[in-house]
This record gives structure tokens, C-alpha cells and sequence, in this order.
């Protein structure tokens, strides 16, 4: 095993790309080890426990999960960094941690490149770019930190100041960064957030002067509106919703004694939470959609089908994973997980996280063009290849594709599922039978059919 | 001109409650007679059927028929304000398209809000030769159904000439409650053939909840494999009829 890191290194360090990762999952040789070494997972790790937890919740009882550590350790072939100054163009990008909440890391992300940088936080365009490519440059991106209080973030000096002004520009800003220690760490890999590199604790920060998105500074000016109207105002402006979630993430909307830093975590799932929200209460108006639909994406080995049945709104979000997959790595089976809203929506937290927002959103996007109402059900299949968590916005442009494409028309239910099971590796049986409103629409009679 | 005044103010509450369960913008009928409104939920599973002659008003006023169409979640936010012994004044002006709500007692205030536009179609009602039927106190139902939710989202009702009994089945536990012909709870059954049907709990739940704030007794009837009609008797020949689609499990 150490043998082989070695080698990965090496080989990593001799080409300037990340293609230690294409190998990673070429290599049969390489990808066994990976998954075989069985002394640094949990013990009696349960089939399904990993797949609820992705790495934050800390189910198995260990206080840093073996998954993330086993990946990070493969990860550490970043740009190293010498001497303790990093000077370059920041996204910009910002990160506010979540640990220890209300008192929370905050500060920039920042590579130590001069150029336009803007592509490395704007998960809208990263669509159809290869997994390495995607962590080749997020992982230049060096992650100062600063301890401050979520909503006494006014005391915490002019670096606090300087990382809430970064994040509100509107394009790729000079950012002069003195860090007390040399960056420590590993590429940072979650389900809910883009990867970013090693971190250490801000001694300056300097953050040339940038120009600020128009519509997020006059949000930012007005300490009389309310954070999730603000939220809305700037979607419908056709702000791009990560742009948004920076803002959030900093504390820039709601009033003014209300407003706090949110955990960058938290704040992706706000604003997928509260757009979709206000999205689908127009949607409830709308007629019904007229058949059966089928839409697919697929994208870093995730395959996502999206049924649409015609019926009054409900919301229905399942994904299942591969043995092989992040969270699944050491089962023979494949873990399923779902969780589902009815018409009148949900009070609580979706139980597969972030991505159930992030699909909604999706989904509503495009009942809101078409002026529609509908049943949807968003189906994912995380195959073997997807090895590595890359953060939500995976979801989010994987199903914001599907609803791109021409959707496959049907006129009942049973050839729509014959179709999805062509597509899917899982036969159709379980997928009927672990989705709550497939089984639904197949048991449950109207009372207009005995009129 | 409609104008109505009603002194029990609990009595609307909890009407409007029960209506509230299905429906969210509420057309309702008013005729010199009667006010009636009969509406599906919108995934048109369940329907309520409801209808208060004048009789059960103190005064009632309506020149002519007309539809009013309102939001009822947004009525009922007003309505929770009131106290049990206060009297409650509804009117339409036909010049001014929005309701006037008079609520008074140690005090007086009047709210009023937008009416919406009504809906035109009749929600026809489902037509079904019932073979079964049951009338039981709405408590006794109430816990009986409360009983299914323990282990299950659905419960299949079943009745044969000596009782009526309700099977939960859910992953892992299940239940079988009893209603027997005699019992305090099964006030009295016909059963022309033995007869059972499944439905989801969630809906039954709700509607039985709201509901039994207004009545005492309730009528069930259903047939195989048939929507189920519970019926809430009312005082005055008011009614509050749920119409409920059954589940049919397949394979």
C-alpha cells in the first residue's frame, strides 16, 4: 500500500495534470487497494450508515471519517506551497466552516495564480468537465481561516471585512494572503461543497479593491429587507444561484441586527431550499402536464432519470449507490436512499441532504418555464466510477441538464418504468418499491374515476 | 347582498377546519336557502361534501344565488382569534368583492379580505353502489384509526354481518382492531355482503381529526374495492360528507 502511494505520487508529479485520478480509477490494481484495505474503515460499519452520513454527520462514532481520510490520502499531490505569503486572483471564493458553529472559520479561498480564476467557483459552468480537471483547480485554491462569531462578525477586524467585500465581487479579485502557518492539509472533499486545498489561519489579508455584482450590493445596502425575499429578488434578476450562495454565506442579506455568517454547507442548501420553495407555490396553480415524461442526464458516472407524472405536485428524490461508490465502498449491496414531499411540502430536513434541494430546484426551474404542474420523481444511480464526492452542484447541473433535453413521452406509467429500467442497472422492482410515490401513483385511485 | 351572522363562533372553526383539510381556495354556493360548497382535494384522492341549511344561523340574509370563492387557510387565521362566546358576522357586498368578517365580543373588530375568482365547474359526485354500512361514534372511529397509524400508512377496512374490523399492516408491525355490533363504539351495521376496501391512512387521519370537533356520530359506507363515504352528522340537517378514494394493491 505505501509502496503504491509512493509510486501515485511520483507519477502525479511528473505530469502537470491530475492524472493520478484517471488512473486512479483505470487501475484495477490501484482502485483494489484503494478499497481493500480494510484496517482504516469503521468497524461494523453498516451497509447504509455511510451513504445517510457523506462524511458529516459522524454516524459510525469516529470523530473524522476513515472514508474521507482513506481519499485525502491519495489526494495529496496538490501544488506545494512554500514560504508562508500567497498572492493571487481569488475567484473570488469564500469559505465559512461550520464546526464549533457560532464560532466558525471564515476567510478566502485563494490560488497562487494571476489570472482570471473565475471558472474555479462557478459550478455552472463545470458541466461536462472531467472530475480531474474540476479538482486539478480547486485544489490551487488555499483556504484562509479566521475563528469568528457568526453574528458578531463586525468585531472580527478588518479580515473579516475584507473576506464578506471579496465575496460579494463580481469577478476574479487580487488577494494578498499572509497565513501564520504553512498550509496544512489535504484537498478538502465533501458531498455537499466543491473540493477546495489545505488550510491555514490568516496573519493579514489584503483584498484589492473589486467591483461588486450591482444586484447582490443593492441587496447588501438594504438592512430593511428581509434575507429571503433578497434571495428571491436576485434569482429572478438571473443572478447565478452559487453567486447567491456566496453573498448568503457571508451574512450580505436580511436585516440588518439578523444577519450572520452561514456555514458555506448550510447556505447552498438555504438558497436551493428557499427558491425552490417560493418556485413551487406558483407551480401548485399551473395545470397539469398532459403525459408521461422521461428525462435523463448522466455525468461523472451519475445517472439521473427524471419521471414526471401528471398529477397535482409532490417532490420525490432517491439515489442509490454502487458497492464502489463513496459511501459505499465496502457493501456487496446496492444502498438505496430516498426521501419525498407531498403537495402541501415538508417542515423538515430531507434525510439525503443537500442534493434533494439542489434537484428540486432543477426540476422547478423548468415547470416554471413550461407554466406546468407535476408529480416528480428524481432518480439517481451512483455507478462504481464515481469514486469521489465533488459537491452538490453535481446534482444540481446533472438534473438542470436532463431538464434540457427533449423529455421521452409516454402515455401511462408502466412504459415510462419499462424505459427507466432499461436505463438504470437496478431492475425496476426496486426502484417501484422503494419509491413512496411510484407506489403511490400506482395503488392509489382518484375519485374522478368513478364519477 | 349576503349577510350572515352566527353566534357560536367555535361551530364555524371548526367547520371551516374540517374544510380546510382538502381544500385551500374554497368556491362556495350561497342560494337563498343554504350555503353548500363541494370540492376535491388537489390530487383529487378525497372530496368534502358540505352543506349548512339557514337554520343553523342566526340570521341569514342572500338575495339571490351566488358563488364566493375565498382562501380559507387565510379566513381561518382570523377565525382562530375568536373566543368561544363571541358572535361572528359574515357579508358580501356585491360592489366591493371582499368579505367582511364582524367578529364581536367583549370587543368589536371587522376584517375583511379578498374574494378570489370562483371556480365555475361542479365537482360531480362519485356515484357507488354501497353494500356496507356502519355508524359508529365519531370517537370511537377516531381512536380506531388513530390505533392503525401506529404501525401503518394504510389501513383496510372490512365488514361482515357481526362486526367491522380495520387490518394495518405496515413493514414490520401490524395491528387488527374490532369494532363489534353491540360495542359502544359500532352503533349499528348492515352489511348486505361482506365487504372491504384499503385507504391511505394520512388522508383518513386528518379528515377524521377535524372533523369530529364538529359531530358525534359518523355514517360509514363502502363496498369492495370502492371510494368509502364517511358521512358526519350534523345538527339542523347541516352536512359533512368526506368521500375517500381506496388504495387497490397491485401484483
Amino acid at each position: 500500500m505505501k509502496k503504491r502511494f509512493i509510486k501515485t505520487q511520483k507519477f502525479a508529479s511528473k505530469t502537470k495534470e491530475n492524472l493520478w485520478i484517471l488512473d486512479l480509477i483505470d487501475n484495477k490494481n490501484l482502485t483494489k487497494d484503494l478499497y481493500d484495505n480494510r484496517d482504516m474503515w469503521a468497524f461494523g460499519q453498516r451497509a447504509g450508515l455511510c451513504v445517510a452520513c457523506k462524511g458529516s454527520r459522524m454516524l459510525c462514532g469516529k470523530t473524522r471519517c476513515s472514508l474521507m481520510v482513506r481519499l485525502n490520502s491519495f489526494v495529496r499531490t496538490i501544488p506545494a506551497i512554500k514560504g508562508l505569503e500567497i498572492a493571487g486572483a481569488s475567484p473570488p471564493s469564500v469559505f465559512v466552516g461550520r464546526i464549533g458553529y457560532p464560532y466558525v472559520y471564515a476567510g478566502p479561498l485563494v490560488p497562487p495564480v494571476y489570472e482570471d480564476t473565475s471558472l474555479y467557483d462557478l459550478p455552472e459552468l463545470w458541466f461536462g468537465k472531467p472530475i480531474d480537471e474540476i479538482i486539478g483547480f480547486r485544489s490551487m485554491l488555499i483556504r484562509g481561516k479566521h475563528r469568528v462569531h457568526v453574528q458578531r462578525y463586525e468585531d472580527a477586524g478588518k479580515i473579516m471585512d475584507m473576506t464578506r467585500e471579496l465575496a460579494l465581487a463580481s469577478s476574479s479579485t487580487d488577494v494578498e494572503l499572509a497565513l501564520k502557518k504553512r498550509p496544512k492539509g489535504f484537498i478538502v472533499l465533501n458531498d455537499d461543497i466543491q473540493p477546495f486545498g489545505p488550510s491555514a489561519p490568516i496573519r493579514d489579508l489584503r483584498v484589492n479593491a473589486a467591483r461588486w455584482d450591482q444586484h447582490i450590493e443593492k441587496a447588501f445596502y438594504d438592512t430593511d429587507l428581509k434575507a429571503s425575499p433578497a434571495v428571491l429578488e436576485l434569482y429572478d434578476k438571473g443572478v447565478m444561484v452559487t453567486k447567491i450562495q456566496k453573498a448568503f454565506s457571508v451574512g450580505a442579506f436580511g436585516i440588518e441586527k439578523q444577519r450572520r455568517l452561514v456555514p458555506t454547507r448550510w447556505s447552498i442548501t438555504a438558497v436551493d431550499s428557499i427558491v425552490s420553495k417560493d418556485m413551487m407555490k406558483q407551480i401548485k396553480t399551473f395545470p397539469l402536464i398532459n403525459e408521461y415524461r422521461l428525462y435523463e442526464s448522466s455525468y461523472l458516472e451519475n445517472q439521473f432519470e427524471v419521471l414526471m407524472i401528471p398529477d397535482s405536485w409532490s417532490y420525490e428524490a432517491i439515489e442509490a449507490w454502487y458497492p464502489g461508490t463513496v459511501w459505499n465502498p465496502d457493501g456487496r449491496k446496492i444502498v438505496m436512499y430516498g426521501d419525498w414531499e407531498d403537495f402541501d411540502g415538508r417542515t423538515t430536513y430531507a434525510g439525503i441532504g443537500g442534493c434533494y434541494y439542489a434537484a428540486r430546484l432543477a426540476v422547478c426551474e423548468l415547470l416554471m418555464k413550461e407554466q406546468r404542474q407535476a408529480t416528480v420523481i428524481v432518480l439517481r444511480e451512483a455507478r462504481p466510477g464515481y469514486i469521489m464526492p465533488v459537491g452538490v452542484w453535481q446534482v444540481r447541473e446533472n438534473v438542470r441538464n436532463a431538464m434540457c433535453q427533449q423529455p421521452m413521452k409516454f402515455n401511462n406509467l408502466e412504459e415510462a418504468l419499462s424505459r427507466l429500467s432499461e436505463k438504470f442497472l437496478i431492475p425496476r422492482n426496486q426502484w417501484v418499491n422503494k419509491s413512496e410515490l411510484i407506489t403511490n401513483a400506482r395503488i392509489q385511485r382518484k375519485l374522478t374515476q368513478y364519477a | 347582498m349576503f349577510k350572515v351572522k352566527i353566534t357560536d363562533a367555535k361551530l364555524l372553526r371548526d367547520m371551516f377546519q374540517a374544510i380546510a383539510i382538502l381544500v385551500d381556495e374554497a368556491t362556495f354556493n350561497l342560494t337563498p336557502e343554504l350555503i353548500q360548497l363541494r370540492a376535491m382535494d388537489p390530487s383529487r384522492v378525497a372530496m368534502v361534501d358540505f352543506q349548512w341549511p339557514k337554520t343553523i344561523f342566526d340570521e341569514y340574509q342572500c338575495d339571490q344565488p351566488q358563488k364566493m370563492c375565498i382562501n380559507i387557510s387565510e379566513l381561518l387565521k382570523l377565525l382562530r382569534r375568536t373566543a368561544k362566546e363571541e358572535t361572528i358576522e359574515l357579508s358580501l357586498n356585491p360592489e366591493n368583492p371582499r368579505l367582511q368578517i364582524g367578529i364581536t365580543g367583549k370587543y368589536t373588530r371587522t376584517f375583511h379580505m379578498p374574494t378570489l375568482e370562483p371556480q365555475e365547474e361542479e365537482t360531480p359526485t362519485p356515484k357507488i353502489t354501497f353494500k356496507t354500512t356502519a355508524k359508529t361514534t365519531t370517537d370511537g372511529f377516531r381512536q380506531a384509526i388513530e390505533d392503525a397509524q401506529l404501525v401503518s400508512d394504510h389501513v383496510r377496512i372490512e365488514a361482515d354481518a357481526e362486526k367491522l374490523t380495520l387490518q394495518a399492516t405496515g413493514d414490520l408491525m401490524g395491528a387488527t382492531i374490532e369494532l363489534k355490533k353491540g360495542s359502544d363504539a359500532l352503533l349499528d351495521l348492515q352489511t348486505q355482503e361482506p365487504a372491504k376496501a384499503t385507504f391511505s391512512l394520512s388522508y383518513l387521519v386528518e379528515i377524521i381529526k377535524a372533523a369530529s370537533a364538529t359531530s358525534e356520530i359518523a355514517t360509514l359506507q363502502f363496498a369492495n374495492d370502492m371510494p368509502i363515504r364517511i358521512d358526519f352528522h350534523q345538527p339542523k340537517e347541516g352536512k359533512l360528507t368526506f368521500y375517500l378514494a381506496p388504495r387497490i394493491e397491485v401484483e
